[in-house]
């Protein structure tokens, strides 16, 4: 009970810390945005939140700012979820066989270098400047991380487990799909946020160099019509998106790898 | 053994065989079949070419390939170096003093959700499409997984060892120079090693969107003028300056960190 209480109130002075650090900084900001020449160049923190929260109804362009976040996510999603499914199958593939991962290893090693941004061009000049780029962009960032990650867990699996499976009769089709992929699920899932964070990485770039809506559009129009706040409150919504993503992503992992939870 | 022997080499010709025909299929469908106009796909010969003439050709964006490699190389590693001499001990103050860690560690956590090419923008705004502009952009970028790595290195250090030092006397700051750093150092330098990587990726966003030299305005040109091959060639010349970046810090860490 003791040790509760203290562990109670320790969480007390890390959110204490916590409130006065960010006041603090938003202070400071704000002192420094109206008294002294950085106010030319910078807006301060209270013009950029009620930028951000008056562009939930009054539309940037075409679009409010929600619009634009929930294009954005959907793009993301689309190209992410095909990413995800095909980057598993051919790790999973790779590993699996040894012919496969003859003929597909040495394509993929040359590919898997290039990042995901440099892809933009080509796929601009490939598939014009409609969504299909935006999806190969995404697309691209999950497969290869996916890719690479499932195809290492695979190949690491534990020989113990394998050993033991071979000895009671399993069939070696089955041994992957029910000893592989499940032990490699963890490591799939570094993966799969590493590809997130690509993807949204990519998603932004890509609507920076060539769109007329999305989050990226946002920050990039900011910075041609020299609008600060508005690339700020940009700024602020992608960190938001990027946050609630990354705690999703660990949310699905939590649950879907509760066995494998490290006891702290 | 023999028969090991065999079958490794099996699927090393079955790899080369693999890369040849991909190479031979590329080159069919641009030359002989026609598919694709060379604006979509150039074939992998005219790639080539167009890789060895851009040593000497400056057409069409004003730049050998190496003086854009040299300008790309020159941004992103002082970028990276002063992101990683800020990062590296930030990360460590804020993993071994409670004080720095309640006070630094909230505004880290506010920052880290954006990511570094949604700085651009603002960065150019601020400080126009020359050096200093791409040079912060890339301090960001890579100041972020310094400080995470160099955090979580140091907040993992065996607690048996740190007792044993404070048995034998040794003082706070003697604990973090000789027991917590070295135990933290394959960590950080994970960190470098990520924050490399995404120094580079991030320079070439920089690049295509605000710049007048270096690989990814090279690309970036290439698609305006609708040069593929010169974006094939961009591509491949990033990609392999990145491998190659990565395998250097590899071989340093190998050398540098022992009892991995």
């Amino acid at each position: 009970m003791k040790k509760l209480t203290l562990e109670v109130r320790q969480n007390f002075i890390v959110i204490e810390y916590a409130i006065i650090a960010i006041l603090g900084f938003l202070g400071i900001w704000h002192i420094a945005v109206t008294f002294t020449s950085i106010g030319k160049l910078v807006p301060g923190p209270l013009q950029v939140l009620a930028y951000f929260f008056q562009s939930f109804v009054v539309p940037i362009g075409k679009n409010t700012i929600q619009e634009h976040a929930l294009i954005s996510l959907e793009r993301v999603l689309i190209g992410y979820s095909v990413g995800v499914v095909l980057g598993i199958a051919s790790g999973i593939g790779m590993a699996g066989s040894k012919l496969f991962e003859a003929i597909f290893k040495p394509l993929f090693e040359i590919i898997r270098p290039i990042p995901t941004i440099a892809w933009i061009p080509l796929a601009i000049l490939w598939f014009g400047i409609g969504e299909m780029p935006k999806y190969f962009i995404i697309f691209y960032g999950a497969y290869a991380n996916v890719t690479l990650n499932t195809y290492a867990a695979a190949k690491s699996v534990n020989p113990t487990l394998l050993g033991a499976a071979r000895m009671l009769g399993m069939k070696e089709k089955d041994l992957l799909l029910h000893i592989v992929l499940p032990s490699s699920i963890p490591q799939i899932f570094a993966g799969m946020q590493s590809g997130l964070s690509a993807s949204w990485m990519g998603v932004i770039a890509a609507e920076m160099v060539k769109s007329n809506n999305g989050i990226g559009w946002v920050i990039i129009m900011g910075q041609e019509s020299a609008n600060t706040v508005q690339i700020l409150a940009g700024m602020v919504a992608i960190a938001v998106m990027g946050f609630l993503m990354a705690s999703g992503m660990r949310i699905l992992e939590g649950r879907l790898c509760s066995w494998n939870q490290k006891k702290i | 053994m023999l028969r090991r022997i065999y079958l490794k080499r099996k699927y090393v010709i079955i790899s080369i065989i693999s890369v040849v025909s991909f190479l031979l299929i590329w080159q069919f469908i641009c030359d002989y079949a026609k598919l694709f106009p060379s604006f979509v796909l150039p074939s992998p010969t005219k790639v080539l070419t167009t890789f060895i003439k851009k040593f000497t050709n400056k057409s069409p964006d004003g730049a050998t390939l190496l003086q854009n490699l040299l300008a790309s190389l020159e941004i992103a590693l002082s970028g990276f170096a002063l992101g990683a001499i800020i990062g590296v001990p930030l990360g460590i103050a804020m993993a071994w003093y409670k004080k720095v860690d309640l006070i630094a560690k909230p505004l880290f956590d506010l920052l880290r959700p954006i990511p570094p090419i949604a700085w651009i923008p603002i960065m150019i705004l601020w400080l126009g499409i020359g050096t200093a502009a791409k040079a912060s952009i890339i301090f960001v970028s890579s100041f972020i997984p310094c400080v995470v790595n160099s955090y979580s290195g140091i907040k993992q250090t065996n607690n048996v060892h740190l007792w044993v030092g404070k048995t034998f006397g040794a003082t706070n700051f003697e604990l973090l120079r000789k027991i917590a750093i070295p135990s933290a150092l394959p960590y950080i330098f994970t960190g470098l090693r990520v924050s490399l990587g995404t120094s580079w990726v991030s320079l070439v966003a920089a690049e295509m969107l605000a710049s007048t030299r270096g690989l990814g305005y090279m690309i970036q040109i290439g698609r305006v003028v609708a040069r593929t091959d010169v974006i094939i060639v961009g591509m491949l010349t990033i990609g392999g300056v990145g491998a190659l970046l990565a395998f250097i810090l590899q071989q340093v860490e190998n050398r540098y960190i022992k009892g991995k």
